[in-house]
């Protein structure tokens, strides 16, 4: 599991890349976690590279997003495959978490212009 | 005459009680929960001997890479390898120092480096058979089979080597009402088990303050107010949760971030069940749905967690739920009842070493 962020105006991107199961989370829940919740900023992050998404990485991904959103910070996450976006279905992710379909989308969702 | 004797493997015994020693730890991949213990003057890796460290794994190559120790820091060279040697996800050429707690991985086997002392060690071994005792502690709250009556049962429990969350059970709430449930805990390990022990048992004694059992979206909401993830560890869990009326034949049910459960009537496809609903425990706001079926006489009803349809198979194919289901309904074999079946056939299909998650697969007939 691959990790990379950057920034773009005032939104943080971060890109993921691989599995997003056990080992992949244990590679990158720190560096995820201080790159989003403690930098604060909005964030929107790159998932068209994860081929799988299990249910730590479902975790890391609510854990994040509670903790950002405590210091008044939103995130997205955008570019699902079909594969992963089914998973996003099943449990509802949606709800908690916004899904879009391109980076402009996540951006205008995160900054509050949707 | 000389004698000489070759040491090829490692043993613990060999360094002594508080001496650290590099070893590596399978993470994911045959054998889990192995401890490799990488020797002073250093080890291969292979798919099969005469490497040190063998890796049973087809894409493992016979000389893959090799471990060497170098002032008291392992180093690790890709031996040409097919598939190449990867260190914290990134191939790795020539020859590089492993930092303690680096993920490497070599075909499909992902070993974590330690550097821990014999005690550490002994503890983890120690460790190990905590959670089979714990593992046994889930079997013995799973419900018997039933093998005569309106409703039969049966069932395969196969929790994978770190334990798993799952735990499912299905019994008479009442003399005209049945339930059936089946719950995930994210995540592995004794954490995961005990959480998943504790739904179970306020379950099992329908012991849910203030809810009414029969109405499955006033479960989830009981469980969703009693289990928010901040005051368990993190946690949350998934649950598919269905109550069945003996004389409207109706069953009612909700689910909270789970898939389909799956009705088949004698000679017809496979009806998916699921309500849209969120994890237990994500949010105190979610908002569950209930939906109901009429069961037709002879149906099967197939409850099972993601373990069974999340393979990966010998030719490398990522299995979906889509692919499991052609499995059903499965054609019946002499003398072995139909879950048992289900499950000898995802282990053939799957990639060599266990299945990497809990397989819990429970079929409900109905008369």
């Amino acid at each position: 599991m691959e990790m990379q962020h950057s920034d773009v105006g005032e939104v943080r991107k971060v890109t993921l890349k691989g599995r997003l199961d056990t080992a992949g989370v244990d590679m990158i829940e720190t560096r995820f976690g201080a790159a989003i919740a403690a930098a604060g900023k909005n964030t929107v992050v790159d998932i068209s590279e994860v081929t799988f998404l299990a249910s730590m990485g479902i975790r890391m991904l609510i854990a994040t997003t509670r903790s950002l959103s405590r210091k008044g910070g939103k995130l997205a996450l955008y570019n699902a495959t079909p594969a992963v976006r089914e998973v996003i279905e099943t449990v509802a992710l949606t709800d908690i978490i916004p899904l879009a379909g391109s980076e402009s989308e996540a951006v205008s969702i995160v900054t509050g212009q949707a | 005459m000389d004698e000489t004797r070759v040491v090829t493997f490692a043993r613990v015994a060999d360094f002594g009680l508080d001496v650290r020693v590099h070893c590596l730890e399978v993470v994911d991949g045959l054998e889990q929960g192995r401890t490799i213990i990488i020797k002073e003057n250093g080890a291969t890796l292979g798919r099969s001997p005469p490497a040190d460290i063998v890796l049973s794994d087809s894409e493992v190559s016979r000389s893959h890479c090799r471990f060497t120790i170098v002032d008291g820091i392992l180093r690790m060279a890709d031996l040409n390898s097919t598939n190449g040697t990867f260190l914290d996800g990134i191939r790795v050429s020539g020859e590089v120092p492993v930092p303690v707690g680096a993920i490497l991985r070599m075909g499909r086997q992902t070993l974590k480096h330690e550097h821990r002392t014999e005690k550490e060690i002994l503890q983890r071994d120690e460790f190990d058979r905590e959670i089979k005792k714990a593992n046994a502690y889930v079997q013995a709250l799973l419900p018997q089979p039933l093998a005569e009556g309106p409703i039969e049962a049966e069932w395969v429990f196969q929790p994978c080597s770190k334990l798993g969350g799952d735990a499912f059970g299905y019994g008479p709430l009442n003399e005209n009402e049945f339930l059936v449930y089946m719950i995930d805990v994210c995540g592995h390990g004794a954490g995961a088990a005990m959480h998943s022990v504790a739904i179970m048992n306020l379950l099992r004694k329908r012991a849910l303050p203030g809810t009414n059992m029969a109405e499955p979206t006033e479960v989830l909401a009981a469980f969703n107010a009693m289990f928010p993830m901040d005051d368990h560890a993190g946690m949350y869990f998934t649950m598919w949760y269905g109550v069945y009326n003996l004389t409207t034949r109706e069953m009612r049910f909700a689910t909270a971030g789970h898939h389909p459960a799956f009705l088949v009537g004698t000679g017809q496809e496979p009806v998916p069940l699921r309500t849209r609903g969120g994890l237990i425990g994500a949010d105190p706001g979610t908002v569950y749905r209930a939906a109901a079926v009429t069961v037709p006489p002879g149906a099967s009803f197939y409850l099972f967690s993601d373990g069974v349809f999340e393979i990966v198979t010998k030719d490398g194919v990522e299995w979906g739920l889509n692919d499991f289901l052609r499995l059903l309904p499965a054609a019946p074999i002499e003398g072995q009842n139909e879950s048992t079946g289900i499950f000898g056939q995802v282990r053939g299909l799957a990639r060599a070493g266990e299945l990497d998650d809990d397989f819990s697969l429970l079929i409900l007939r109905f008369h």
